[in-house]
C-alpha cells in the first residue's frame, strides 16, 4: 500500500489484535496526559463561574466581591417567593414539554431528510437551517406577530409552541451528523431478515441513533430552560418563566436571589441529566439483543 | 442597488406582499383602539379579583405588595417588562394587564388611542399628597387617566473617591479624569437628549442639522468612553466605571451593594435636567380595575410609600412621610433627589412626531456603527 | 413500501409544523419590513421601500463583519476547545463516559445570564481575578470579552455533535489507523478527523448562526466599538420600537447568512457522499 510510512515510528504490534469494548483505552496512546491536563483546566474554567454562584449564593451579605459568612437567607427569599416558584414550575415544564416534542420532531426530520431522496426533502434541507439563522429577538417578534394575527391567546401554550419550533433545527443537526455515518447495510440486513421498515427503524435505527438523540434532547433541554428572549415575546402575563424575569431582573444589580435561583436550577440539572443517563438503561436489554442479532457492536 | 431595475422589481414585488396577504395597512396588535366611551366607564373601588400586574422589576417592595394580598385577600400576578417598547408589545398584543406603568410621554400616546382608562381622582384617599405639579401635567390634562408612581432624573453617576475634574457640565463625561473608566447610558432617548443638552438645544430637538451636531459629538465622545451600556449599576458596583450616565435611583442601588456607599456620588449637570416619572395607570381591557384601584390607594398611603422609595430608591412624589423618607435616604448626597424646582426647571421627554422620531432613530443607529 | 416513501413519510410533522409556526411567521416579517411606525409607535404594514433604502450604507458594513468575524473566532476557539475534549470523553471516557459528558453539559444549564453576570464579577476590574493577583487588567468592555463570552455560551453546541459523531467511531479504526499511519497525529488527521466531519460541521453551524446574531455578549462584555448586527435588531425591536426597521435588518442578515448555510449544505452533502462510499 502506497501510504504506509517507510519510517519506523511505532514500535511492531501483533497484528490481529481483538476488537476491543468501546472506550477502554489503547494503552501505546501518550496523548492522555496532556489531554488529562487540558480537560482539567477545561473544566476549571467551565466551572469557575458556577463555582462562584454556588459560593455567592450562600453569601450573608449581599457583596458580589466579599463573602461575609454563610446564610440561607436568599434561598428563603426564592421559596418564599408564590410567583418566582411559579416562575420555575413554568420553566420547568416548558422545557421538557419541549424536549420530548422537539426531539421527536427533529428526530423525524433528520430520518426523512437523509434517507428520503425528493425534491421536497432537499428544499426541507434549507428550511431547516433557516431557524438557526435567524436572530433571537426576530423569532419571538415573529412568533409574535404571528400569534397575534391568528388571536392566539398567550400563555405557557404559545411559549411552548415557539420554543418547540425553533429547537427541531438543533436536534435535526445533532441527529443527522450522526445518522449519516450509520451504516445502510444493517438496515437493510433486517430488513433481509423479515423486519418491517418500521421495524427496522424501532429496532435498528434508532438505538444506532439513541446518543445523539439524548444529547439533542439534553441541548433542547438546556436552550429552552436557558431561554429568555423568545420566551419574553411569547409569554402570557403570568408566570413569566425564569429567564425572563432574570433578564429583567439583572440590570438592576444582581441581587443575591438571582445567585440562589441559579444554584437551585444547577440542583435541578443534576436531578434531571441523572434520570436522562438512567434512560437508556432501559434499552439496554435492546440493545444486547442486536449484539446478538448482528454480531458486533450497533451502538 | 439603486438603479439596477431587478432588485428594484424583486424589492417591489416582495413590497406586494403585505397587499397579497391583505395586511397593507394593519397595525401589527390585537388590542383595538379603545373607544373615548370605553375608557370613561366609572371604576367601582373593590376587590374584583386578583391584580395582573405589569412593570419594570424591583420597582415595588415585595412586603408591600404581600401586605395588599394579605388585606384584600388576593394574589398579584406579576409580570415585568424591561423598556416601555417591551410593554407596548404585550400590551398591543392583547393581554389584558389590570395596571401598568407608563412613563409620561406614553401615558400621552396610550391616551391618545382611548387604551386608559379613567381614574377618578376623588375616590383615592390621600390623593391630595400627590405634588400639585401633577394635578394637571402635560401628558394627562386634568389627571384623569393615571397617578405618578416614581420619579427619575438622569445625571451623571461619579466616584468622588476617584474621579477628579467633575465641573458640573454633561462633558465631565469625556472630559473629566476617570481613568478611562466612563460609559454612556444605553439609551437612544437619553443620550441623544443629552448630546442635544450639551450643544446647547433642548431636549426634544427634531431639527435634522441640530441632531447632525448631536451625532457629531456622540461620536467624537465615542473614544473616551470605555462601553455604551444599560447595565449601570453592575458597571458602577463592580469598579468599572467610575463616571456612568444614569438615573438617580441607580446611585442609591448601587450604594446599597457597596462597602463605600459615601463616594458614590450623583451630579445633576448644568446644560439641562432630564427629569421624568413613571405612573399608575388602568388599560381599558383591565379584566380587575377595581382591585386595580384599590392598589393605587394602597400605594399611596404614606407609610407604605416611605416604605416603598426606601426599597426603590427612587423618590415619589407626595407630600409628607414619602418625601421626608428619601431626603433622609440622600442627605448626604441631595442632588439625588427630585425636587419640585427640579421638575419644573428640567425638561422632559415628549412624544416625538413621525419624522422626528425617525430622526432621532436614525441618529442613534448612526452613532452605533460608527 | 420503498424507503424513499417510508422516510418522507417522517417528513410531514416537522415539515407541516415548521411551515406553519415558522414559515408563517418569517413571511409576516418579511412583510413587516416594508412597513412603517405610526405615531403611538404602533408597526404598521404596508409596501414601502423606505426600510431597505436606509440599509445600503456601507456604514453598516463594518458591523456585518465584525458580526462575521466574532463568530468565525467563536467556532475556531469552540472547535480548538471542543474537539479535544469531545475526543477525550469520546476516547479515553471508559465508564465515566456519559458522567463526563453530563459535567461538560451541567454548566449550561444555570442561566446564561447568571454565569455570564459571574465572568463580570470575576474578572471585573475590581472583581475576583484582579484581587487575587493584586493587578488592574481589563478584561471587560474589550473584543476578547466578546469573544470569550460567545465561546463560553456556545460551547456546549461544539462539544455534543462531535461526541456523538466520535462515540460511534470504532475504536478498531483508529489502532488501525496507527498500524497504517504510524503516529497518532497521522491518524488523527487521516482517520479520526474525516469521520467526525460530520460532527465538527453540524457543531461549528451550531455556534456560528447563532453567534452572528447574538446580542448578549456584546452589549455586556463589549466596549463601545463592539456593536454586533444582533445588537442592531434588538435596538429596534426592544428600544427603538421599529420593527419594521428591524424586519428589514433581520432579512438582509438572514440573506447573507444563507451563503454560509449553503456552504454547509453542500460541506455536508459531501461528506455523506464520501462516508457512505
Amino acid at each position: 500500500m502506497s501510504t504506509v510510512e517507510s519510517r519506523p515510528t511505532a514500535p511492531a504490534r501483533p497484528a490481529a489484535e481483538p476488537a476491543r469494548a468501546p472506550g477502554r483505552p489503547p494503552k501505546e496512546f501518550d496523548r492522555p496526559r496532556f489531554l488529562k491536563l487540558f480537560m482539567g483546566v477545561f473544566f476549571l474554567f467551565l466551572f469557575a463561574p458556577i463555582v462562584l454562584v454556588v459560593l455567592f449564593s450562600f453569601n450573608s451579605s449581599r457583596s458580589l466581591q466579599d463573602f461575609q459568612g454563610f446564610s440561607t437567607r436568599w434561598y428563603e427569599t426564592f421559596f418564599e417567593s408564590e410567583s418566582l416558584r411559579e416562575s420555575l414550575v413554568a420553566s420547568l415544564e416548558i422545557a421538557l414539554v419541549t424536549m420530548v416534542i422537539g426531539t421527536i420532531l427533529g428526530t423525524m426530520l433528520a430520518y426523512g431528510l437523509v434517507r428520503a431522496r425528493t425534491r421536497v426533502s432537499s428544499s426541507l434541507n434549507v428550511l431547516m437551517l433557516v431557524p438557526l439563522v435567524t436572530p433571537e429577538i426576530v423569532a419571538g417578534a415573529s412568533a409574535l406577530l404571528l400569534f397575534t394575527q391568528v388571536k392566539l391567546e398567550l400563555s405557557l401554550t404559545t411559549i411552548i409552541l415557539a420554543h418547540i419550533t425553533f429547537s427541531i433545527s438543533y436536534v435535526t443537526v445533532v441527529v443527522r451528523a450522526r445518522l449519516v455515518s450509520l451504516s445502510h447495510e444493517v438496515e437493510e440486513a433486517s430488513m433481509d431478515l423479515g423486519a418491517t421498515r418500521w421495524q427496522t427503524f424501532r429496532l435498528v435505527t434508532l438505538p444506532a441513533l439513541w446518543p445523539a438523540v439524548v444529547a439533542a434532547g439534553l441541548l433542547v433541554f438546556a436552550l429552552s430552560f436557558d431561554d429568555f428572549v423568545l420566551s419574553f415575546f411569547t409569554t402570557g402575563e403570568s408566570p413569566q418563566p425564569l429567564p425572563v424575569r432574570i433578564w429583567t431582573q439583572i440590570r438592576f444589580g444582581v441581587r443575591p436571589t438571582i445567585n440562589a435561583i441559579g444554584t437551585f436550577m444547577l440542583v435541578i440539572s443534576v436531578v434531571s441529566i441523572g434520570l436522562a443517563l438512567l434512560l437508556p438503561r432501559l434499552f439496554g436489554r435492546r440493545e444486547s439483543g442486536l449484539k446478538v442479532l448482528l454480531g458486533r457492536e450497533a451502538a | 442597488m439603486n438603479g439596477n431595475p431587478n432588485r428594484r422589481e424583486l424589492l417591489q414585488g416582495g413590497a406586494g406582499l403585505a397587499l397579497g396577504l391583505g395586511l397593507a395597512g394593519c397595525g401589527v396588535g390585537n388590542i383595538d383602539r379603545g373607544s373615548l366611551a370605553e375608557t370613561e366607564k366609572p371604576i367601582r373601588k373593590r376587590v374584583d379579583g386578583d391584580l395582573v400586574y405589569f412593570n419594570y422589576s424591583e420597582y415595588i417592595d415585595p412586603d408591600l405588595v404581600k401586605k395588599f394580598e394579605k388585606r384584600y385577600g388576593v394574589r398579584v400576578r406579576e409580570s415585568y417588562f424591561d423598556s416601555m417598547s417591551a410593554m407596548m408589545a404585550k400590551l398591543r398584543a392583547g393581554i389584558a394587564y389590570d395596571v401598568i406603568f407608563p412613563s409620561a410621554e406614553y401615558v400621552q400616546r396610550l391616551r391618545s388611542g382611548f387604551l386608559l382608562r379613567r381614574i377618578d381622582r376623588d375616590k383615592i384617599r390621600n390623593i391630595d399628597t400627590v405634588y400639585s405639579y401633577f394635578d394637571d401635567p402635560w401628558y394627562d390634562p386634568g389627571a384623569e387617566h393615571g397617578t405618578p408612581y416614581g420619579l427619575y432624573a438622569t445625571g451623571l453617576g461619579y466616584r468622588a473617591d476617584k474621579v477628579t475634574g467633575m465641573t458640573g457640565s454633561w462633558r465631565d463625561l469625556g472630559e473629566a479624569d476617570s481613568g478611562d473608566r466612563s460609559f454612556l447610558l444605553d439609551d437612544h432617548q437619553e443620550a441623544i437628549g443629552m448630546a442635544n443638552l450639551v450643544n446647547g438645544y433642548p431636549l426634544n430637538e427634531t431639527d435634522r442639522d441640530k441632531l447632525e451636531e448631536s451625532k457629531d459629538y456622540l461620536v467624537d465622545l465615542k473614544p473616551k468612553l470605555r462601553g455604551v451600556s444599560a447595565d449601570t449599576i453592575t458597571n458602577m458596583a463592580s469598579g468599572n466605571a467610575w463616571i456612568q450616565h444614569l438615573w438617580n435611583g441607580d446611585i442609591v442601588n448601587i450604594r446599597y451593594q457597596v462597602d463605600n456607599p459615601e463616594d458614590y456620588r450623583f451630579q445633576k449637570c448644568r446644560e439641562g435636567l432630564p427629569v421624568g416619572n413613571d405612573n399608575f395607570c388602568i388599560p381599558v381591557n383591565a379584566k380587575h380595575p377595581g382591585t386595580a384601584l384599590l392598589f393605587i390607594e394602597f400605594m399611596l398611603e404614606p407609610e407604605h410609600a416611605a416604605q416603598n422609595v426606601e426599597w426603590i430608591g427612587y423618590p415619589m412624589p407626595y407630600e409628607g412621610a414619602a418625601t421626608e423618607a428619601f431626603q433622609g435616604l440622600v442627605k448626604d448626597d441631595p442632588e439625588i433627589n427630585v425636587t419640585i424646582e427640579d421638575l419644573e426647571n428640567g425638561q422632559q421627554f415628549e412624544n416625538l412626531k413621525g419624522d422626528g422620531r425617525l430622526a432621532w432613530d436614525e441618529v442613534w443607529t448612526e452613532f452605533r456603527v460608527a | 413500501m420503498n424507503e424513499n416513501r417510508f422516510a418522507s413519510g417522517f417528513l410531514v410533522p416537522p415539515g407541516v409544523w415548521l411551515l406553519l409556526l415558522f414559515v408563517v411567521p418569517l413571511v409576516l416579517v418579511l412583510a413587516l419590513s416594508f412597513g412603517y411606525t405610526d405615531d403611538l409607535g404602533e408597526a404598521i404594514y404596508s409596501t414601502r421601500l423606505d426600510n431597505y433604502e436606509r440599509l445600503v450604507d456601507p456604514d453598516y458594513l463594518p458591523v456585518l463583519f465584525r458580526s462575521v468575524g466574532f463568530a468565525l473566532a467563536a467556532v475556531v476557539l469552540c472547535l480548538l476547545i471542543g474537539y479535544p475534549v469531545a475526543y477525550y470523553i469520546a476516547i479515553f471516557g471508559g465508564r465515566w463516559k456519559n458522567v463526563l459528558i453530563a459535567l461538560v453539559v451541567l454548566p449550561f444549564f444555570v442561566n446564561y445570564l447568571i454565569r455570564t453576570y459571574a465572568w463580570i464579577a470575576m474578572l471585573g476590574d475590581d472583581g475576583l481575578v484582579n484581587g487575587l493577583f493584586d493587578s488592574s487588567i481589563r478584561f471587560l468592555n474589550t473584543p476578547y470579552a466578546v469573544i470569550g463570552g460567545l465561546v463560553y455560551g456556545f460551547m456546549a453546541f461544539m462539544i455534543l455533535p462531535i461526541y456523538a459523531s466520535l462515540d460511534r467511531m470504532d475504536p478498531a479504526l483508529i489502532e488501525a489507523g496507527k498500524d497504517l499511519y504510524g503516529g497518532p497525529w497521522q491518524t488523527f488527521l487521516h482517520v479520526t478527523l474525516p469521520h467526525t466531519m460530520q460532527g465538527v460541521l453540524a457543531g461549528s453551524l451550531l455556534v456560528f448562526l447563532p453567534a452572528v446574531g447574538d446580542f448578549v455578549s456584546a452589549s455586556l462584555l463589549g466596549g463601545p466599538e463592539e456593536v454586533m448586527v444582533g445588537n442592531l435588531i434588538q435596538q429596534q425591536f426592544q428600544a427603538s420600537d421599529n420593527w419594521p426597521f428591524g424586519a428589514a435588518l433581520t432579512v438582509a442578515m438572514m440573506a447573507f447568512l444563507m451563503i454560509f448555510m449553503l456552504f454547509y449544505l453542500r460541506a455536508a452533502a459531501r461528506e455523506t457522499r464520501e462516508a457512505t462510499a
